[in-house]
């Protein structure tokens, strides 16, 4: 008897769990409207109208799941051969390069798919492009630093700057991934030496996103910063007067322009392996890396297009460009990610 | 008057078949933190845990401490102190604040924080106008601080069910023999309500434990710090779920403490109900600064938050149609606090047989509390995925093809989730509700030729609804603003109010995570105006509510 309502409570647990119909498979239902599934971890809202634009050109429509990068990967590949994915998107090479390792995507050729895209934002093996390009930037003081007192990242472990350095936390993968450039460029010791010079050099602990180290220059707690380029492009374009001041108050450098350039992280997308709609995932990364999706995404985002010649409007990002940017291949980032981590916890960078 | 507790275990069990069935739904509840357990301990062995070990992991597990400690202190004072004025007390404005107390609740904690950060960090509004006084609220101490101002509500909830439902004899004759009411309430009314403020405290110790969006934002570097860079830093699921199970024995150990407190307050506890305990009256500024010490945690949890979020959207007006979010939110909270609420009570009423299975499967099915919400993910993914593997095979020897449905890919699944990572907030406030239906209570009703069924719904249920509405509300709410799961396991297209709030959140667009926000307390506000009535229409027939 017992066990009996056992299995029925099992039963009817397990029912529950199940009768909900699910979007992802009554597509196949009604085979005439084309779609694309997206697993996405930029969690831009403006990528709607990036989207809508891409169903407007092509009728395809966009079904969407945006998450975390390393929870995307997880559930795409927990679902195996059954996942709905047809490309993932994801603002980190690294996270790019372990999908790649858990066999997530399908080998593309992008030699015309990605015509015009430097091959550096391109995974050497074939897996996955970047699409937009974000820079990690010094911002300095416009009153308390000389133009040319900082113009490389190796500079900021420099004893000059002790106690006047504001950068966020190192579970950031903007860090991780300016440490992984490090490590690739100098080495492991080397890049250890420069990431305790730099908790040396901290004005505070740790805190905040990277609009509060821009704020933390202007309140005066500290004489640089490391942040993303665009987020100064966002105080900068911000509605509020407090903030455009915050901006007015330092100056963006993209740091080694006479050498390496400055390291840039991507947006970038791969084709799932075991995805239901690849014609349709062939033609959104198209898409992506069309005129019209670059000029959304420099004029809404602030991120750099990957294509040359793509005409946008946007006031702010165009007097931060041109730039010379960091040629190594960006999936040296993922290659070098765990060993940028290892570094961190070691100089006890919170 | 102490309980003989012989005629309990075999009259629940006789009574009712429910147990088996509790137990079942509850190992269902624990079945994702068991895979995330058998993810931890098959997984392969790198030197990740040697390298943390020499590392950070020391510094980890004392900013949890300290996190948590604060967090307990904190919302310990706040609770206790409101829970008694709001239960005992009358003044002004005394029935209205009774519900609107609980809403900081629907605050997220990493909301909390990006306001409070944003308002004292150097260049905000706070450090300006003090010239840098106002001290940065940032790292364990100001994580502590965003907990005790949001989850305060916990403890409050399940301390003034407890005192409003305490009879006044033990208090009355505390008073006779001359005790001061101060000395009265400390020996009298606080060990009666203990362990519903030891089961609110547990609640806020796990989820301050389990909590990510908040220490990350404010720099405390607690275990998910250290867990979540396992995971996104180093590329190590497998440490990740070792790291979560340190979280999960520090669960059980919360859970021991609290047990214990259940076991000690036992013997206080008066059984069955006779004359409720009539509330002091504050007149004149007494009544005054009851007021204002109820209005503060309002201030610092919902007000102060929201309203400068809310300043900071009318700069940045957002075109987002919030209508589609707010009703998926609506719907799944709904859904998973009524489950919940039946859940918890099923599995109150195992836990009463004392059996060790039903004591086991309860305390597994709490544990998905203590684990951070990205990781419960993963165990929900796994389990999802694995039925899956089995199904699809049979499906296939069956008819040829797949299993017609993803399991991951429905709103289901995310009830599922929901249920394993908040049966605690159910089980908890269930239990203790229940534990005022003293055995001796069920002896009676049973001598007076009361059928099990009768027993229960005329002598249980007017006794625990207050509880377990409490328990559904609890759930309720953290289900609203809950993150981590519901990101990864929506269906396409499907946003809920809270993934709309972080994705501008974590944009460092606050202004448009604002409205968003704001939504998320409104939406919070309905169910509590519909249970205010209901509990006040209850105790309009005499009992003092």
């Amino acid at each position: 008897m017992k066990f009996a309502s056992a299995v029925l409570a099992t039963a009817a647990l397990t029912l529950t769990a199940c009768s909900q119909p699910d979007s992802a498979t009554s597509d196949t239902i009604q085979s005439e409207q084309r779609v694309v599934n997206v697993f996405s971890a930029r969690h831009y809202r403006s990528d709607e109208h990036v989207y809508a634009a891409f169903t407007a050109a092509t009728g395809i429509d966009v079904n969407l799941i945006g998450a975390n990068g390393d929870q995307l990967i997880e559930r795409v590949r927990a679902d195996g051969e059954r996942s709905p994915a047809d490309v993932i998107i994801t603002v980190d090479a690294a996270r790019l390069h372990r999908a790649e390792e858990a066999g997530l995507f399908a080998r593309t050729d992008f030699s015309q798919l990605a015509a015009g895209v430097s091959d550096h934002l391109i995974d050497p093996d074939g897996y996955w492009v970047g699409f937009t390009m974000r820079a990690r930037v010094i911002a300095y003081s416009a009153d308390r630093v000389a133009e040319g007192d900082i113009t490389t990242y190796e500079q900021l472990a420099d004893p000059r700057w002790a106690g006047r350095v504001c950068i966020r936390e190192s579970g950031n993968a903007y860090n991780q991934s300016l440490m992984a450039t490090m490590v690739a460029k100098s080495g492991e010791e080397a890049a250890e030496a420069w990431a305790a010079g730099i908790v040396a050099n901290m004005a505070r602990p740790p805190q905040g996103g990277d609009r509060d180290q821009l704020r933390g220059i202007a309140a005066g707690i500290c004489d640089v910063a490391v942040v993303n380029h665009y987020y100064y492009a966002m105080l900068a374009n911000s509605g509020q007067e407090a903030d455009q001041d915050a901006a007015a108050a330092s100056v963006l450098l993209f740091p080694n322009q006479d050498d390496s350039g400055a390291h840039v992280n991507i947006s970038g997308v791969g084709i799932a392996a075991n995805a239901p709609h690849s014609a349709e995932a062939r033609e959104l990364v198209a898409f992506l890396l069309s005129a019209d999706a670059q000029r959304l995404f420099a004029e809404m985002t602030h991120e750099v297009p990957v294509i040359d010649g793509v005409e946008w409007d946007n006031a702010v990002l165009e007097a931060m460009l041109p730039f010379r940017e960091d040629q190594r291949n960006v999936s040296e980032l993922g290659d070098q990610n765990a060993t940028a981590q290892r570094i961190f916890d070691r100089v006890g960078w919170q | 008057m102490a309980v003989t507790g012989t005629a309990a275990p075999r009259a629940a069990q006789k009574g009712f078949n429910a147990t088996s069935l509790a137990v079942v739904a509850a190992l269902i509840c624990a079945a994702p933190i068991l895979a995330v357990a058998w993810i931890a301990l098959t997984g392969d062995t790198g030197d990740y845990l040697a390298h943390l070990a020499q590392t950070r992991l020391p510094t980890y597990l004392t900013h949890s401490a300290y996190v948590a400690g604060v967090a307990a202190l904190g919302t310990g004072l706040l609770g206790t102190s409101l829970g008694w004025l709001i239960a005992r007390t009358q003044f002004p404005g005394r029935e209205f604040l009774g519900w609107v107390l609980i809403l900081p609740l629907a605050v997220p904690a990493y909301v909390a924080a990006y306001a409070w950060l944003d308002l004292s960090t150097a260049g905000g509004p706070l450090y300006t106008a003090t010239n840098g006084l106002f001290p940065t609220i940032r790292g364990s101490w100001g994580a502590g601080l965003m907990f005790s101002f949001v989850l305060y509500p916990y403890v409050y909830l399940l301390a003034r069910d407890a005192f409003a439902s305490q009879s006044a004899d033990a208090y009355d004759a505390a008073r006779t023999l001359g005790s001061p009411p101060w000395h009265a309430f400390m020996h009298t009314a606080l060990p009666m309500a203990r362990p519903a403020i030891a089961a609110g405290l547990a609640l806020v110790m796990m989820e301050s434990l389990a909590d990510y969006g908040t220490v990350s934002h404010l720099g405390a570097p607690t275990l998910s710090i250290g867990l979540v860079r396992a995971w996104s830093g180093a590329g190590s699921l497998v440490d990740a779920a070792r790291l979560s199970l340190v979280l999960v024995v520090v669960a059980l150990l919360i859970f021991g403490l609290e047990r214990a407190q259940r076991r000690r307050a036992r013997s206080v506890t008066a059984s069955g109900k006779t004359r409720p305990a009539q509330r002091f009256v504050l007149r004149g500024w007494k009544g005054i600064a009851a007021l204002s010490f109820c209005l503060l945690p309002l201030a610092l949890g919902m007000f102060i938050p929201l309203g400068r979020l809310a300043y900071l959207a009318l700069s940045e007006p957002s075109t987002t149609n919030l209508l589609d979010a707010s009703l998926n939110s609506l719907t799944l909270a709904i859904t998973a606090a009524i489950i919940a609420a039946a859940l918890g009570l099923s599995t109150a009423y195992a836990l009463r047989s004392k059996g060790i299975i039903a004591t086991m499967s309860a305390r597994a099915a709490g544990l998905g509390y203590a684990v951070p919400g990205a990781v419960a993910a993963v165990g929900v993914i796994a389990i999802l995925s694995g039925t899956q593997q089995i199904l699809d095979p049979i499906w296939r020897d069956l008819t040829g093809a797949v299993f017609p449905i993803l399991l991951t890919g429905g709103a289901a699944a995310l009830i599922f989730a929901y249920l394993s990572r908040f049966a605690a907030a159910a089980i908890g406030p269930a239990e203790s509700a229940l534990s005022r239906v003293t055995p001796a209570l069920d002896g009676a009703a049973r001598t007076l030729g009361a059928t099990p069924l009768q027993t229960a719904r005329r002598v249980h249920w007017p006794l625990i609804v207050g509880g377990l509405t409490s328990a559904g509300l609890l759930v309720f709410v953290e289900v609203l603003k809950e993150l981590p799961a519901t990101m990864i396991l929506r269906p396409f297209n499907y946003d809920t109010l809270a993934v709309i709030a972080h994705s501008y959140a974590a944009d460092e667009r606050l202004g448009e995570a604002a409205m968003p926000s704001i939504l998320i307390t409104l939406v919070a506000l309905l169910p509590m105006v519909f249970v205010a009535r209901y509990l006040s229409s209850r105790s309009a027939g005499g009992q003092d509510r």
